[in-house]
């Protein structure tokens, strides 16, 4: 229905478009003045009258169609005396049996009844669904072409219309933070109201498990996040460990060093590397370095865990090279010229030049690069649901299992989730901490960096 | 971007595709529950959509969770059936009631046993080196010794408890509350085999200790698995049918001397053994396409003697059996 | 004298010099060598892991279709046929697959065929009816262990008890490979098949038909509103607070982790909106709103890239500022927001945290037809069968991956293209 719908408002909006242009063109002829604004824009406010009214009775519809339809049906419903009935299985069971005709087999006399009359209000209303289209473009047009007179400004009201449109784009952006800061503030209160924030914050026992029925026996739970931020550290520490030195150096060699060959076939593959999936990165982790770093701890005479911090960090290190490579690079780049001829002038060679000169110069707006990657590697999720574990440990061993703040939320909201338990309700507070922290980050990172351009500007 | 014909039919054409989606009524069957049971349901769901009908949509939640969730109401808004690894508590029959879910028809599926196992690859040896013969064998007692937190005694290593266990240091992973398999085994072991003499005053037999020796996991098996692979002589909680399957990695320790087999779960002479169930919610039977269907596949010979016995369900014996085949085709409340 | 011990001095200090020099370069070199290194090594695993999976084991079974087994007759209508007792053929088929087999032979035989093959032996005779009452030879679909074994991916020399295939199965299975009575084939049903519980008939068609539906979404939602957005902020914004605070905004949303928008999804459009939970409508609506900032950063840049005496020109001539914006600017830099877009969809396509949360990880093993139907997606199937423990699953997850790489791979180099073709340079 909603497809031959949609037909007529093209119809509809073409012809409306070519209405419009040839009515201006009549008019102004008519009268024998030129029209204010060229033929098109007349045009295009036809159409916008014909269009938009048209999509509000086209959405509405699709909206409260069923509602409206679905309160006929029931309201007409022969009820036998002395059942009783679910309204919305009783809805169901009706539409189920419209739509779904061998599914009839077996009902009752009412409930097929009941069904036909569904499917009848159902034409009805797809019958008039068309007509009032077509009345409600017809009367958009109607509405429009009276103002098609050469003196109507028509671009300028045109032009109106878009910038409101262009300005509700921009603030969909806004939406979405604000939808994000109050999802997670409303769900983390809840999660507060039982746990103190302080227990949160400072206390070391992460035990999520509390009986969700009565007469369960099972310890208090228990919500102290210190190992959990403590494991999320930990695994980012390994993976800048990896990160940065691999990262920077690779920087430095493209920036300084490299032809311009090197640097038109590499930096392409680094891409690749920034765009492969994390979960391509967690199979990665998971079949091959998990099991390397065990082969090596055991070689070592450490005992290491097969969800080893050391091996989800290392994947997440190789995750963010060329995060901080393409970065870093950037920021070598726009050192001045300048500073480089004046060192290697003095009798500085390159390594000279970039240990002594460039480094220091670019220094903030590396540690700018390296905050958003810190940043980036806190929030990942995939590489540390795969490869690291879920059991909360207070360690600084990289060989042993940790558990991060992206992995707890992932296990808080896989399976049971019941929205009044505390144990759902730490994911929220844990993704509340994990925003707080990453936008702090970026923030940081992205003033240093602002203020390093300037400086260079 | 100028607004003329081309990109008018550009613009119908991006309509055009907007136009295709429209929320449609629930034609699915919605299912929740155990995760003991969610494998053997997805096998049946599995099976259902290979004969060109609608798959269910299962998740699973646990027993205690499904029957929440169950029991909030009549309606497409809730499941249709809940899976459970173990029989509906008065508790929850109640919230039912409550909740004007009142006809219910319970489904016994099949029997599932307990398993208490630890890794594959691991030998119980004795401090002067020499492996235990066969393998542990555990009683229910032994095991209510090293999990309770209301034994005085306090064991460290299965040593303490008795003498002819190796000195192993205790370390055995449960599972959470909202488990069917941690009800099942609370009531059959943990209650069972309490000892009444060990145990300290007002103490209670089904508490588990937290001291570190017994921890709490999810509900995701391959965890357990993580855990008692990565320390060497743990103990973990598994369903029979993930044992079987994974007879690699899992291994499981004889109970009161009998080892866990499908025969022994049948006729319960395994020690931990328990039934397994489904509950359909009656007022939807009849709505949601296909609800019977999925039952009757679930309950049917093609099922219960092939891909679900493959999967390690075991079977009903022959009278329960029929009376569960009795219970579906006159749809019997089963309170 | 002097002179020359100076002049040694600065040799070997030149020389320290340029060996620090050289070192400094070979140490950038390694860096970059081993960042490549990690790559091929990474492409490396999963092509190694991965392209077993395109290949299925079949078996050679010899069926028969004896009506009072099947309780058919010849004339039977094709509504019975479809009833017909065909597990019990096959029950028979497997009782006879070797000579005397014990009952417990029988069982251990049984489990090195695929579940698939009550429905394979089905679908032979509906196809072929006339085969009633005559014994057939088919292929039909092995075990995911047998396929595992033969393909090399499990071990035959672990102890028995750690294995899958016990000593007689094994025996069995090298058996039917001296008698050439199994083989291996492509892998149908890898890229026909939705989800399922046993490896060997799983496949990626419904996983992947619910990524194209939820970039579809992405797309719709994402596209017309970052173009919007960034043509505001680039050209008719105000320099105002409001308009740094969209700004600063739209910077600090590309960098909020992509889980976050994954609870934004929990918690609004699933808890408070009702939209339905695990379908492709919400998965799109929370990537589209996620790689927003990426592509409106896209769009500015190009949009900026135009030269702004090519604006100054149309105004010059009389054009309104609405006019030589989207004339002028926004046509010539549509090839570089195109390429915005591709790449934004790009990183949707692989985001796998923020569909786990909204429940589109839920075992799903039809193909979905709609926006609104419970569906999976690529990576979140990626992830399941990573996690899940079967071996057969685990080839399976790499090709899936291969599968996904490639997808990246040609939208990439589709962007690519767009930007040599069209995009001018000033």
């Amino acid at each position: 229905m909603f497809f031959w719908s949609l037909v007529l408002i093209a119809v509809g909006i073409f012809s409306s478009f070519i209405y419009g242009r040839s009515r201006i063109k009549l008019n102004s002829k008519k009268q024998g003045t030129k029209s204010k604004s060229l033929p098109n824009y007349y045009a295009q406010y036809v159409l916008m009258w014909c269009l938009f009214p048209a999509l509000i009775v086209y959405f509405s519809w699709a909206i409260f169609q069923e509602q409206i339809i679905q309160n006929i049906v029931i309201s007409n419903f022969e009820y036998i005396e002395g059942a009783v009935y679910n309204e919305g299985l009783l809805l169901a069971e009706i539409r189920n049996v419209a739509n779904n005709p061998s599914f009839a087999d077996g009902k009752s006399i009412e409930i097929i009844n009941a069904a036909s009359h569904y499917s009848s209000l159902r034409q009805i209303s797809q019958i008039s669904f068309y007509t009032s289209i077509i009345i409600i473009m017809l009367l958009g047009a109607l509405y429009a072409s009276q103002k098609l007179k050469p003196e109507f400004h028509a671009q300028h009201t045109i032009e109106k219309y878009i910038q409101y449109i262009l300005i509700f784009c921009s603030s969909v952006a806004i939406f979405t933070t604000i939808g994000i800061v109050f999802s997670l503030i409303f769900e983390s209160l809840r999660f507060f109201a039982e746990v103190s924030i302080f227990e949160f914050l400072f206390s070391t026992e992460w035990y999520p498990f509390i009986p969700i029925r009565e007469g369960q026996t099972a310890a208090e739970g228990s919500f102290g996040a210190v190992p959990i931020f403590a494991g999320t550290f930990l695994v980012m520490v390994v993976a800048m460990c990896v990160a940065a030195p691999l990262g920077l150096l690779t920087a430095i060699y493209l920036a300084e060093y490299a032809s311009q060959r090197v640097r038109k076939i590499v930096k392409p593959l680094l891409e690749i590397l920034a765009g492969i999936p994390t979960i391509v990165y967690g199979f990665f982790a998971f079949v091959s370095v998990a099991p390397f770093v065990k082969a090596f701890g055991q070689s070592i005479g450490i005992d290491a865990s097969p969800t080893s911090a050391l091996a989800a960090g290392m994947v997440m290190g190789v995750m963010i090279i060329p995060f901080i490579s393409s970065l870093s690079d950037d920021v070598i780049n726009s050192v001045p010229q300048s500073l480089r001829e004046a060192s290697l002038g003095i009798g500085a060679n390159k390594a000279e030049t970039i240990k002594k000169v460039i480094l220091p110069a670019a220094l903030p707006g590396i540690v700018g690069a390296f905050l958003l990657a810190i940043s980036r590697a806190i929030g990942e999720t995939m590489i540390v649901v795969v490869a690291a574990g879920t059991a909360p440990n207070l360690t600084g061993n990289p060989f042993e299992n940790v558990t991060t703040v992206t992995v707890q939320i992932v296990v808080a909201l896989i399976g049971d989730q019941e929205f009044d338990n505390p144990r759902t309700l730490s994911a929220f507070a844990l993704g509340l901490v994990l925003f707080v922290i990453t936008l702090f980050l970026n923030i940081i990172a992205l003033q240093i960096v602002k203020r390093y351009r300037e400086r260079y500007e | 971007m100028r607004l003329n014909m081309k990109n008018i039919i550009k613009l119908i054409a991006v309509l055009a595709l907007f136009g295709t989606t429209s929320v449609s009524a629930r034609d699915y069957i919605s299912i929740v529950g155990s995760s003991t049971v969610y494998p053997f349901a997805t096998l049946v769901a599995e099976k259902m959509a290979s004969q060109g009908m609608k798959a269910p949509v299962i998740e699973s939640t646990g027993s205690g969770g499904g029957h929440k969730l169950f029991c909030a109401g009549v309606g497409v808004e809730h499941p249709d059936i809940t899976n459970s690894s173990r029989a509906q508590k008065d508790k929850e029959f109640k919230l039912c009631q409550d909740g004007g879910v009142t006809d219910i028809i319970e489904v016994r599926v099949g029997n599932d046993g307990i398993a208490f196992a630890y890794a594959a690859d691991y030998e119980w040896k004795y401090t002067n080196g020499a492996t235990m013969k066969g393998g542990i064998d555990l009683t229910k007692e032994e095991i209510w010794q090293a999990m309770a937190r209301d034994n005085a005694n306090a064991p460290t290593t299965w040593y303490e408890i008795d003498k002819r266990l190796p000195k192993v240091e205790i370390s055995i992973m449960a599972p959470p509350p909202t488990s069917g398999t941690r009800d099942a085994f609370d009531s059959l072991v943990m209650k069972k085999g309490c000892v009444k003499d060990m145990l300290v005053a007002d103490g209670d037999c089904k508490a588990y200790r937290e001291d570190g020796h017994v921890i709490e996991g999810g509900e995701n098996d391959e965890l357990y698995v993580e855990h008692i692979t990565k320390e060497q002589g743990a103990f973990g909680i598994f369903g029979y049918s993930f044992v079987s399957n994974n007879s690699d990695k899992v291994k499981a320790s004889m109970i009161n001397g009998v080892e866990i087999s499908m025969e022994g779960i049948q006729d319960y002479s395994y020690p931990i053994a328990r039934p397994l169930f489904f509950y359909i919610k009656k007022a939807h039977i009849g709505v949601i396409p296909g609800l019977m269907d999925y039952v009757n596949e679930f309950v049917s010979e093609e099922a219960t003697e092939g891909y679900l016995l493959d999967a390690g369900l075991v079977q009903l014996s022959p009278a329960d059996r029929a009376a569960v085949l009795d219970a579906i085709s006159n749809q019997t409340n089963y309170k | 004298m002097n002179n020359s011990i100076a002049k040694e001095k600065i040799i070997s200090l030149r020389k320290k010099r340029s060996l620090e020099d050289m070192r400094f370069k070979y140490y950038g070199f390694t860096a970059m060598c081993l960042s490549l290194a990690v790559l091929v090594f990474l492409l490396y695993t999963i092509f190694s892991k991965g392209y077993t999976a395109f290949q299925k084991t079949i078996v050679l079974l010899e069926v028969d279709y004896n009506q009072e087994v099947l309780k058919l007759t010849p004339d039977s209508s094709d509504e019975d046929m479809e009833k017909g007792k065909f597990f019990r053929v096959k029950k028979q088929a497997i009782e006879n697959f070797f000579p005397d087999l014990s009952k417990s032979d029988i069982k251990l035989v049984k489990k090195l065929f695929s579940i698939n093959v009550d429905k394979e032996i089905k679908d032979y005779f509906l196809d072929n009816p006339e085969v009633i009452n005559t014994k057939q030879q088919i292929w039909v679909t092995a075990h995911s262990d047998v396929d595992q074994l033969l393909k090399g991916n499990s071990r035959r020399d672990v102890p028995e008890d750690r294995r899958k295939l016990n000593d007689i199965q094994l025996s069995y299975v090298d058996q039917l490979v001296e008698e050439n009575r199994v083989k291996q084939v492509f892998n149908n049903f890898f890229f026909t098949k939705a989800d399922s519980r046993h490896p060997e008939i799983a496949g990626v068609a419904g996983s992947f038909m619910g990524s194209l539906f939820t970039l579809f979404t992405v797309f719709i939602l994402s596209f017309p509103i970052a173009i919007g957005a960034s043509v505001y902020l680039e050209e008719f914004a105000p320099k105002n607070r409001i308009t740094e605070l969209i700004e600063v905004n739209i910077s600090n949303l590309a960098a909020v982790p992509s889980i976050v928008f994954g609870l934004l999804g929990l918690g609004v459009l699933l808890n408070v909106f009702g939209l339905p939970r695990s379908t492709p409508l919400v998965g799109g609506s929370v990537l589209a709103l996620m790689t927003l900032p990426t592509i409106i950063i896209a769009c500015r840049a190009s949009l900026k890239a135009v030269p702004p005496s090519i604006k100054e020109g149309a105004l010059a001539v009389g054009a309104t500022k609405t006019q030589a914006v989207f004339h002028h600017v926004v046509p010539l830099a549509l090839p570089g927001t195109l390429t915005g877009t591709i790449i934004g969809l790009a990183q949707a396509l692989g985001e796998t945290a923020p569909l786990i949360m909204i429940g589109m990880i839920a075992f799903i093993p039809n193909i979905p037809t709609g926006l609104t139907e419970p569906s999976a997606a690529l990576p979140v199937q990626i992830y399941l069968w990573v996690e899940s423990a079967e071996r057969g699953f685990q080839e399976k997850s790499a090709a899936a991956i291969m599968v996904i790489l490639i997808f990246l791979f040609m939208m990439n180099a589709i962007a690519v293209f767009l930007r040599n073709r069209f995009e001018r340079k000033w």
